[in-house]
């Protein structure tokens, strides 16, 4: 007992170090500033009223002369104002919620996979391995063509899973924000495996019956991470059009990936990939400013593909009897850690307190000059953000994003029960796990939230959204009827 | 006392002229520059004259002889030629059953072909480019094809990078759109646009008559286009951005299906090309033409236009015959040359027709469209690389580019060429010299136009007929 006592109050009093650095470097300026105001004031108070009458007449400007300054000053404003970069908001987003009769429950899936892959049991018991470890729940959902037996993903199929998710994400954003159809000037579509001819932007111009000189960018390919590189995409084409609406829609259609073969490492992305969508709605229209629901601040994109290994680490390719499936090789973790380290340096300086780059720059300098076996130091991104939204792409990532960033469960329960209740929904889990955070009255104003994805060649992009007013719990969303179930705690394994 | 207020005035005076310098310096940096471009040439083992495509279609078990027949009168009145380039699958025999690998391949093909020159023709490292746009509309692999060039250049880690997708033929100008944008937010940018078709994967292998026609009318080909929008390199620029304009008619049913990729009654997947597309071609093109002529024509010939237009609604309303012509807007007066997407030899007609072009100005797009085919996204850059090597083209002057793709869009842009250009390193050099041909009839027409006549109750292949 006695041993540990001193171990604790030494802690405690490095606690209390470390909280008061990082008060005093924050607010440097103003700690300096209040000396020198209390010390004008005070000067002031000694001169008295009579004094300051006489040194202001002593100047001798007339009124001409202060017109024409004011003049200008209020000139110099205006084009300041006009030549800095436009905000973008946030209005409003939707997410796609199933309908409870395409959930796909283990023992569903379970059956499924046994009756399809009867020839082979070491696949069936792979999949039941996976699936137990997962971090899924009950509740996620697979599009009808796969719940036949065996599935059939025709491209009509396809073109009905792609029409149902997306045009329900829309409308449910439409009647949020009340935005019409006329208004929309950008519409962004990313979609990764699935795209057909006219694009998926070209079909929702057509239901919408959008303006013909919309702009419109269909992005494939890009994987899971693609939803913030449309958000960097609406960027800066917001940047250039001003007063503009901008659609997102991010998605990912699962009937024409499910994976048909047996190849193990090819049948995991079956057990996690599920049904999901999501509408955002941005804005650079100076009303938006009051209703809107976050400002974005920075997106920072971070491209591996250059390094073999990354590159190969989810690749899509025909198995030996030429069904065609996704590969997701063992170093994935390894090069999301790589991938999240890239991509850490260069948003760190951006969002960090003065505190903790100072920290950082400090423990750099040490290990370059004086020694290099000084630990690194892991900046606390808690001090910069105060929500996560770590994409849900597997159990195994959102454990590795946690050890890596030193989250408390908190942190990251967002990302942990929208595994639980949706699945990997690729692009737009990200969106799933605001809407828990929202549904949960935890979005405060003022909040920092960082969004990280990762995606297949290898990137890894992050954006930070700064929320512009307090968010009441939302009475619609795809979490409405189950957020009090939440949170729920998830085993290690579930026994099957 | 006196510099006082001299100070307080010099003070903002400075911060004005910064601020409004600082406004102008950023209008000087968001121009959008060609440094150059590159069009792919495929090897000539990969050439489909029109007796293979003949062959082709007879080996397809699917296809009976009215399907015969069509095909080849489709192919024989199409404008394409006899040097065509199609994908390696189809000239060595694949083409019902081709692979993912295929069609990776083909692409692999194109990029280090076409890419690798262009870097060397700049002098420009991989690692200098800050944004990469692709856009090769009918395959979507994972990883994108975009990661698979930033992997085999081993771009930079910030690069920015779009994989376009399912965007037509028409998305040659919304990818340098993406670029033109970003050009107007970052300064000193240089990005690298990749553009082409894969055709392996969507090689149709049905019967639907209306399916069959892409596999026949469209070919193999590319481009990497260099853009910059950096001040420094304006003097090495080949063209700068004037101003580009994009029409998309999704919003109506009839244009959104007229061009769709669909199921067949058999399951087989391939592009539906309906019999109303070139009425919703015209309608998309005549709708972005409205929208550019005011920003590309010099004003006294809006003028004119204008007068005219009102002359004849009053002449019309006096004498109610109507019969007075339309007054046609003459695009020749803005532009100088006219890279027409070659779509097929109907819609160079139509194009020309409503432009009122004569036909040395669209005798670069016959040629493409002889020399090689329907190159979907690409055309218009073979075009451009034609008039480049017959030297047409001279500093000042003014390209039009149209093209028309699936959804239905018309997408144009006008570029002007900031000096004159000569045909170093030309995708067109070696043969430039025999264009254009004295005939551009196809041959097969001479030799086998009996087939147009043939029974097919009584139809047996003739005995002197060599598979090619």
């Amino acid at each position: 007992m006695p041993q540990m006592l001193p171990n604790f109050s030494s802690s405690v009093k490095l606690k209390y170090v470390k909280l008061g650095y990082q008060y005093l470097v924050n607010h440097i300026l103003t700690l300096l500033l209040i000396p020198i105001m209390v010390g004008i004031s005070i000067e002031i108070l000694r001169l008295g009223p009579e004094e300051m009458v006489n040194i202001w007449r002593s100047l001798d400007i007339d009124l001409v002369q202060i017109l024409c300054s004011s003049f200008l000053i209020i000139f110099i404003c205006t084009v300041y104002f006009m030549s800095k970069p436009r905000s973008v908001y946030l209005v409003d987003y939707a997410c796609y919620k199933p309908p409870i009769t395409w959930r796909v429950p283990f023992s569903s899936f379970m059956e499924h996979s046994r009756l399809i892959l009867k020839d082979n049991l070491k696949s069936v018991d792979f999949q039941m391995r996976i699936l137990e470890r997962s971090g899924l729940g009950e509740e996620t959902c697979l599009p009808p063509a796969i719940h036949y037996i065996p599935p059939t993903p025709t491209m009509e199929a396809a073109r009905e899973e792609a029409q149902i998710v997306i045009f329900s994400a829309i409308d449910s954003l439409m009647q949020k924000t009340g935005i019409k159809a006329k208004d929309i000037d950008i519409l962004i579509v990313n979609c990764s495996l699935f795209s057909p001819t006219p694009s998926l932007s070209a079909m929702v111009v057509n239901k919408y019956k959008l303006r013909s000189n919309i702009k419109s960018y269909n992005l494939s390919g890009m994987g899971c991470s693609a939803g913030l590189i449309s958000m960097d995409l609406a960027k800066d084409l917001l940047q250039a059009h001003p007063n503009s609406y901008a659609l997102v829609v991010s998605t990912e259609i699962i009937t024409p990936n499910y994976y048909k073969g047996s190849e193990r490492a090819m049948l995991l992305p079956n057990c996690l990939f599920r049904m999901g969508g999501a509408a955002i709605l941005l804005s650079n229209k100076n009303r938006d400013k009051r209703r809107a629901k976050y400002r974005l601040v920075h997106v920072v994109r971070t491209h591996k593909g250059s390094d073999d290994k990354a590159y190969k680490c989810v690749y899509e390719q025909e198995d030996s009897q030429g069904k065609v499936g996704i590969n997701l090789s063992k170093d994935l973790m390894v090069i999301a850690a790589e991938a999240l380290k890239s991509n850490i340096t260069t948003i760190g300086p951006l969002v960090l307190p003065a505190s903790e780059q100072l920290l950082f720059l400090f423990t750099l300098i040490g290990r370059k000059i004086f020694n290099p076996k000084w630990k690194p130091y892991i900046p606390d991104f808690k001090q910069a953000f105060e929500h996560f939204c770590i994409h849900a792409g597997g159990r195994a990532v959102i454990d590795e994003l946690q050890k890596n960033l030193q989250l408390s469960s908190e942190h990251v329960e967002a990302s942990r029960m929208t595994l639980h209740r949706f699945g990997n929904t690729s692009s737009s889990s990200l969106w799933y796990e605001m809407s828990y955070i929202e549904a949960k009255g935890r979005m405060k104003k003022g909040d920092r939230v960082w969004q990280i994805a990762f995606g297949s060649g290898f990137k890894c992009n992050s954006a930070v959204w700064k929320c512009n007013r307090t968010i009441k719990t939302p009475t619609d969303g795809p979490w409405q009827d189950c957020i009090d179930r939440y949170p729920v705690h998830i085993p290690e394994i579930v026994k099957l | 006392m006196d510099l006082v207020p001299m100070f307080l005035y010099c003070l903002p005076l400075l911060c004005l002229f910064y601020n409004l310098w600082k406004i102008f310096d950023k209008r000087r940096h968001q121009n959008c520059y060609i440094l150059d471009y590159e069009c792919y040439k495929p090897s000539d083992d990969r050439k489909l004259n029109t007796r293979f495509c003949g062959e082709v279609i007879r080996r397809n078990k699917q296809l009976g002889l009215h399907e015969y027949k069509f095909l080849l009168k489709a192919i024989v009145s199409s404008g394409i030629g006899e040097d065509t380039y199609g994908p390696k699958m189809v000239t060595e025999g694949r083409e019902m059953s081709p692979t993912l690998d295929d069609a990776i391949i083909e692409m692999d093909d194109f990029f280090i072909d076409t890419i690798d020159k262009l870097f060397k023709k700049t002098g420009i490292s991989p690692s200098e480019v800050d944004v990469l746009v692709v856009n090769i509309s009918m395959l979507a692999a994972m990883p994108s094809l975009s990661s698979r060039i930033i992997y085999h250049y081993k771009m930079r880690e910030d690069i920015k990078v779009y994989n376009l997708t399912g965007m037509g033929c028409s998305a040659s100008p919304i990818a340098i759109n993406i670029v033109q944008n970003i050009f107007k937010t970052q300064r000193n940018v240089q990005a690298l646009v990749v553009t082409s078709e894969s055709l392996s994967l969507g090689w149709y292998t049905g019967k639907d008559r209306s399916m069959i026609l892409a596999n026949c009318l469209f070919r193999s080909g590319g481009c990497a286009i260099l853009l910059t929008n950096k001040v420094a390199l304006k003097e090495k620029a080949m063209f700068k951005l004037k101003c580009l304009v994009r029409t998309h008619h999704g919003a109506k049913d009839e244009s959104y299906g007229c061009c769709i990729q669909k199921e067949d009654d058999q399951g087989f997947v391939g592009i539906h090309l309906g019999k109303n597309l070139p009425k919703a071609a015209t309608r998309a093109f005549i709708e972005n033409l409205k929208e550019i002529a005011p920003k590309i024509l010099p004003v006294r010939e809006l003028l004119r236009f204008i007068l005219l237009t009102l002359i004849r609604k009053m002449t019309q309303k006096s004498t109610k015959t109507g019969a007075a012509s339309r007054p046609v807007i003459n695009f020749k007066t803005g532009v100088d040359h006219f890279c027409l997407h070659t779509g097929g030899k109907a819609v160079i007609d139509a194009v020309a027709q409503n432009l009122n072009l004569s036909e040395h100005d669209i005798e670069p797009a016959r040629m493409t469209l002889h020399r090689f085919g329907n190159t979907s996204a690409s055309s218009i850059w073979y075009v451009l690389a034609y008039m480049q090597a017959k030297k047409r083209l001279k500093k000042g002057d003014k390209v039009f580019m149209i093209s028309f793709g699936a959804g239905f869009k018309c997408n144009s842009c006008l570029w002007e060429v900031m000096r004159d250009l000569d045909q170093d390193g030309n995708v067109w050099k070696e043969f430039i010299n025999s264009y254009p041909p004295k005939t551009i009839t196809n041959p097969f027409l001479e030799k086998y136009g009996w087939i147009q006549e043939e029974d097919p109750d009584t139809f047996c292949i003739p005995d002197d007929y060599v598979i090619p």
